[in-house]
């Protein structure tokens, strides 16, 4: 009876891997068909176009089949982290493979999960040909000589690198002059403001369109904040009796977790309007800023923020999640990024509008201006298809395509026409994101090594001191440590 | 089960009620989150902000299950909260069961070979080796991780047998059993410490006499193993099979680095892949994740249901050993 | 299957006693039991031992996990910093709460509610229930429970708000992260060992409680000089893996304690448990995976340290009952 038992367990731990795997072919019937000479990630590329345009995946297929028959067509592999973006670049990757026979095929993961997959990847060679970068992972990357410079090909092939936003394509030049990617697309910071709490706080949107701010007292910003925060009991931050321990709707929020060394969506713009700077140089700095005073000056006056009860305090904030926070209708300004304007302007929770980030002491405003960019792997066996595949991202060809997508800014002009049109066409002014570049109100993200433990130093220490457990000199203290760090 | 010690003996009746009472408690907490998670996934994004402390769904829908299970417009994925980064929840359940399946059999079968061994056999060094093979209880996995990682991928390369190219799996066309089924079995398929413990402990309380008449009759070592020990032991090679199923089923940081590939990514990885889908953004997708979360669970919930006796008794008795 | 559990608990005794036998015919040698062993060991030479030994070399080179070919030698520099380092002695603190909270919580929880059981019933429902969390991965809990304590739309915080009380972010605060991670861990294995402890229950004679009750003894005194004493291998056993377990919790932190870059929490490094940051330095630091591999190994010597110190325990009570 025993021995029965067993078998009958093995043969039902069979049967339930067998009736899975028939459920998990079944669902997309292409696939087993095509199984031996495609990956799964080309057939669902190839699924979405069928929904998309019928015709032009039907071409596709035929320029495919070109390519089977001909039998050469080499593939190369692409990561990205933005799902909102991975439509467009299939459709991207869709013309590329027309025109060059070079299939691509193009895996997303989340952000967290992207960089640990990379770092993994790095150490077995296990690695995409292609991914898209980010300045604050780059320098460790070449550090470990791990991406390939594109100076040769670039020379080769005369790809301009002066068609892009100006200073974005001298961001990915290291400093013995090799190049590790080409532009793609940039962004910039903005505040989203909920326009219905506006209202409710006798308010129009032009009374927060021109807002000023100072770590004395706030400025204007820190007037319509407390105008915009309520109290359990309905009383607002600029009348008598506000009770900051018990705060239902914020006036004010970061929209990064304050444990953060480059608050790229939190303190940057306050920083940077304070005049501030991250590093000596930039890019290639060796030594941080965050001791000076127009850096803790300005946590300081975040912390005060938190403690008057117009923003919320770390718990809050990294518990329930920012975005989660202004989604329900529980804060009315936020500092976001214009990778979001899709998210916010179809939310269907909140009416938002964007205006600019407040001008500061520098008697300027500021937005960190961050670009991305795709580098080729050592690891890749095939660098020059590789190549095609960045120079065709690269070229106005395909940030077009991502531009008319209206979800990111491509990082040449003709394409952020496109995106800023698309926008336009789905009733989103997103002129708060342009105005820092059309006015050179940027400031680029910093570049330096080290930038997993610098995060974490910093972040820990700015976090202690808005959570009210210390001070100006727990920053420069952790300043200290991240210097000593980058001195080696 | 033989008589429990004490069934019976509580003194009244309102002691047993309070008794039940707490029971009852435990069993409610035991299965509220998953409640909780088979209620959110019937619920909009939308509707659990605006009604967190509803039991019942929210704007009840089925949508959630479609873009988790399906592949809906991108437009109406995104209206709903989520981002065009959906995984297929169905291919990451058959991963799971093809490695949780495949370690589950080999695990087993090979430590059943060693327990025997190091319960039955006479041969130098049986304690040391024995003694070294416990000693890997203590080795964090972390640890092993990254040589173990390093030598998978060169594991095609270094051995060079046309047996072991594995070139004809999804995914392998470069990393040698990185992204395999084989190397996400590997470290677990051969020997676990537990395992071979666990087996031998029980090999050495069977009596010898029931082998002697086996050993007159001229069988020799192999025969005796797979003709007495083996079906001898039944009960416990199903209480290790079920917790190595289990065990396998939840690993986490093996496949979370050696199994990135959509087309062997197991469950748990993919569910962890879909924490964080958005960059910059603060907002997860409750609905989405929780709607992964319990279609994640389900099977081992069936796989529970038909065994609920046999798991529960494995449990017990692994207890006892 | 019903009647699996005939071999009784200190078996081990009668264990040792084939290895001392006569039993000549067994003097095989390493020809018969080389094809026994030969699977399992390889096992233990591919994925235990030799990886053992190249982690261990590897904690005394300065290496990047990027480019692991590109090694220098540093000597014992990574063990002489990790002493000095605040981080390390953070996380270390930080484990041993969680381990305490944990394993306390739930060897009580889980032996109260074994005793329950074996007074009241047998049910099988009864136990799949409370079986239910454990066979749930740990990912899978992890986000479970990030989602019932979120503070804005987790159950959690409406019960909180229901009795009049201040929703508090429990996975964001450094004040209740550690416990609460602990009490998810609670949650998934109190069950599983309640049940082992149930069947502990079940091999005590039920004549010594009868001879006990004759004698005038409280419920409370049998439970303390018969229960617990008789209970006392496998409590030491079950210890001992929850111990190990708990020392090298990860995925759980990782999924709800967050951490690993973006998720929420990791309150000023207050969830910083000695696997994340182990894993922190492998993974996310820079050139930081000889430092890794030095605090695993720091991790690896202090568990055999407690294992043996349990094992030691556990064999001295062996004899209970036998």
């Amino acid at each position: 009876m025993s021995k029965n038992a067993l078998w009958r367990l093995l043969a039902l731990l069979c049967a339930l891997a067998m009736v899975a795997s028939a459920c998990g072919g079944g669902s997309d019937d292409a696939a087993e068909d095509s199984a031996d000479t495609e990956t799964e990630a080309a057939e669902e590329e190839e699924a979405m176009e069928d929904e998309e345009a019928d015709a032009e995946a039907s071409e596709d297929e035929e320029a495919m089949e070109e390519e089977a028959a001909a039998g050469d067509g080499a593939t190369i592999s692409y990561w990205l982290w933005d799902g909102n973006q991975q439509p467009f670049y299939e459709q991207c990757a869709a013309d590329f493979t027309a025109e060059s026979g070079i299939n691509v095929e193009i895996t997303q993961f989340g952000w967290a999960d992207y960089w640990d997959g990379l770092t993994a990847g790095f150490a077995t060679g296990d690695v995409p040909d292609v991914f898209t970068d980010h300045l604050a992972r780059y320098p460790e990357f070449i550090d470990a000589g791990v991406l390939v410079p594109l100076n040769d090909f670039i020379d080769a092939d005369g790809v301009a690198t002066d068609i892009y936003f100006p200073g974005l394509a001298d961001l990915w030049v290291a400093p013995d002059g090799s190049r590790y990617g080409l532009p793609k697309d940039f962004d910039t910071i903005a505040l989203v403001v909920n326009e219905a709490l506006l209202e409710d706080a006798g308010l129009t949107l032009d009374d927060v369109s021109n807002l000023d701010w100072n770590p004395t007292d706030g400025g204007s910003l820190e007037a319509v904040a407390a105008q915009l925060s309520v109290d359990a009991n309905g009383v607002r931050g600029n009348e008598d009796g506000f009770d900051a321990s018990d705060v239902v709707q914020y006036g004010f929020m970061s929209q990064t977790n304050y444990a953060d060394a480059f608050g790229q969506t939190g303190f940057s713009m306050l920083t940077g309007a304070n005049g501030w700077d991250f590093l000596d140089t930039n890019p290639w700095g060796s030594v941080y800023n965050y001791g000076d005073a127009e850096f803790t000056d300005t946590i300081g006056w975040m912390a005060s923020m938190v403690e008057k009860g117009f923003s919320p305090d770390s718990e809050t904030l990294a518990g329930t999640g920012s975005d989660t926070i202004f989604d329900a209708g529980q804060a009315a300004i936020m500092p976001d990024g214009s990778w979001k304007i899709g998210t916010w302007s179809t939310s269907e929770n909140v009416d938002a509008a964007f205006v600019p980030t407040p001008v500061g002491p520098s008697g300027n405003r500021a937005s960190m201006f961050n670009g991305l960019a795709d580098s080729i792997t050592t690891a890749s066996e095939n660098p020059e298809a590789a190549w095609e595949w960045v120079k065709y991202m690269a070229s106005p060809a395909c940030q077009e395509t991502i531009g008319a997508g209206g979800v990111v800014f491509p990082a040449i002009e003709s394409g952020a026409k496109l995106a800023e049109e698309a926008f336009l066409a789905n009733g989103v002014d997103v002129s708060a994101f342009t105005v820092h570049v059309d006015e050179g109100t940027t400031f680029t993200f910093p570049i330096a090594g080290q930038a997993g433990e610098v995060s974490n130093i910093m972040g820990d220490a700015i976090d202690t001191v808005i959570r009210g457990e210390g001070d100006a000199s727990t920053i420069s203290a952790a300043n200290d440590e991240v210097n000593e760090l980058l001195a080696g | 089960m033989s008589t429990a010690a004490g069934v019976g003996n509580v003194g009244s009746a309102t002691g047993r009620r309070i008794a039940w009472a707490v029971l009852a408690v435990v069993m409610l907490f035991s299965i509220l989150p998953v409640f909780w998670a088979l209620r959110t996934s019937l619920s909009t994004n939308s509707g659990i902000i605006l009604e967190p402390s509803n039991p019942l769904p929210v704007e009840a829908t089925f949508f959630n299950y479609e873009r988790v299970l399906g592949d809906p417009p991108i437009e109406e994925v995104q209206a709903a909260g989520g981002t065009g980064g959906e995984f297929s929840v169905l291919l990451a359940v058959r991963n799971s069961m093809i490695v949780a399946t495949g370690i589950t059999i080999g695990q087993v079968f090979f430590c059943a070979m060693a327990a025997y061994a190091f319960a039955r056999l006479r041969f130098k060094g049986r304690e040391l080796v024995f003694t070294l093979f416990l000693s890997a209880l203590v080795v964090p996995p972390i640890f092993t991780m990254i040589p173990n990682f390093l030598f998978m991928r060169d594991l095609q390369l270094s051995l060079g047998f046309t047996s072991l190219d594995l070139s004809w799996l999804p995914g392998s066309d470069k990393a040698g059993w990185i992204n395999t089924f084989p190397g996400l079995m590997a470290p677990f398929f051969l020997m676990t410490p537990f395992a071979i413990f666990f087996l031998r402990q029980f090999f050495l309380g069977i009596s010898r006499e029931v082998e002697e008449a086996a050993i007159i009759d001229g069988a020799g070592h192999m025969r005796r193993f797979f003709r007495i020990i083996l079906p001898m032991s039944v009960p416990a090679l199903v209480t290790l099979a079920i917790i190595t199923y289990v065990n396998s089923w939840n690993e986490f940081l093996w496949p979370f680095v050696a199994g990135r590939d959509e087309s062997v990514r197991v469950v748990t990885v993919a569910l962890n892949d879909f924490k964080a889908q958005t960059p910059g953004t603060t907002r997860p997708d409750w609905t989405g994740l929780m709607t992964a979360t319990f279609v994640a669970a389900v099977p081992i919930l069936l796989l529970f249901g038909v065994l609920g006796r046999r798991v529960v008794d494995a449990i017990q008795f692994s207890g006892i050993k | 299957m019903t009647t699996a559990a005939a071999p009784v608990a200190g078996s081990d005794a009668s264990a040792e006693k084939p290895k001392r036998g006569k039993s000549s015919v067994d003097n095989d040698g390493w020809k018969v039991a080389i094809w026994f062993l030969l699977p399992s060991l390889i096992g233990f030479l591919v994925f235990y031992l030799i990886p053992t030994i190249r982690a261990i070399r590897l904690s005394f080179q300065k290496v990047s996990i990027l480019n692991p070919a590109a090694a220098t030698s540093v000597g014992w520099e990574n063990y002489t910093d990790i002493m000095e380092d605040a981080d390390f002695w953070n996380s270390a603190w930080v484990t041993l709460q969680y381990v305490v909270i944990n394993i306390g919580i739930q060897t009580v929880l889980a032996l109260g509610l074994a005793v329950l059981m074996s007074r009241l019933t047998e049910s099988l429902i009864v136990r799949a229930t409370i079986l239910l969390p454990w066979i749930l991965p740990n990912i899978l809990v992890g986000l479970l429970f990030l989602f019932i304590f979120d503070p804005t739309v987790g159950i959690v915080a409406q019960v909180f708000k229901f009795f009049g009380f201040d929703p508090i972010a429990f996975l964001a605060s450094t004040t209740w992260v550690i416990p609460a991670l602990a009490l998810i861990n609670v949650w998934k294995f109190t069950g599983y060992t309640a049940l082992l402890f149930f069947a502990g229950l079940q091999t005590i004679p039920k004549m010594l409680y009868e001879a006990g009750s004759i004698d005038g003894a409280t419920e409370w005194q049998m439970f303390r000089s018969i229960t617990i004493p008789l209970l006392r291998p496998i409590l030491a056993l079950v210890m001992v893996v929850s111990l190990i377990g708990s020392f090298q919790v990860f995925d759980v932190v990782a999924a709800a304690g967050g951490g690993v870059q973006g998720s929420p929490g990791d309150p000023l490094g207050k969830s910083r448990v000695l696997y994340l940051y182990i894993y922190e330095n492998a993974f996310l630091f820079q050139n930081k995976f000889g430092y890794a591999a030095a605090l695993a190994t720091i991790l690896m010597i202090f568990l055999t340290v407690i294992t043996l110190l349990q094992l030691r325990l556990l064999r001295a009570d062996q004899s209970d009952l036998a």
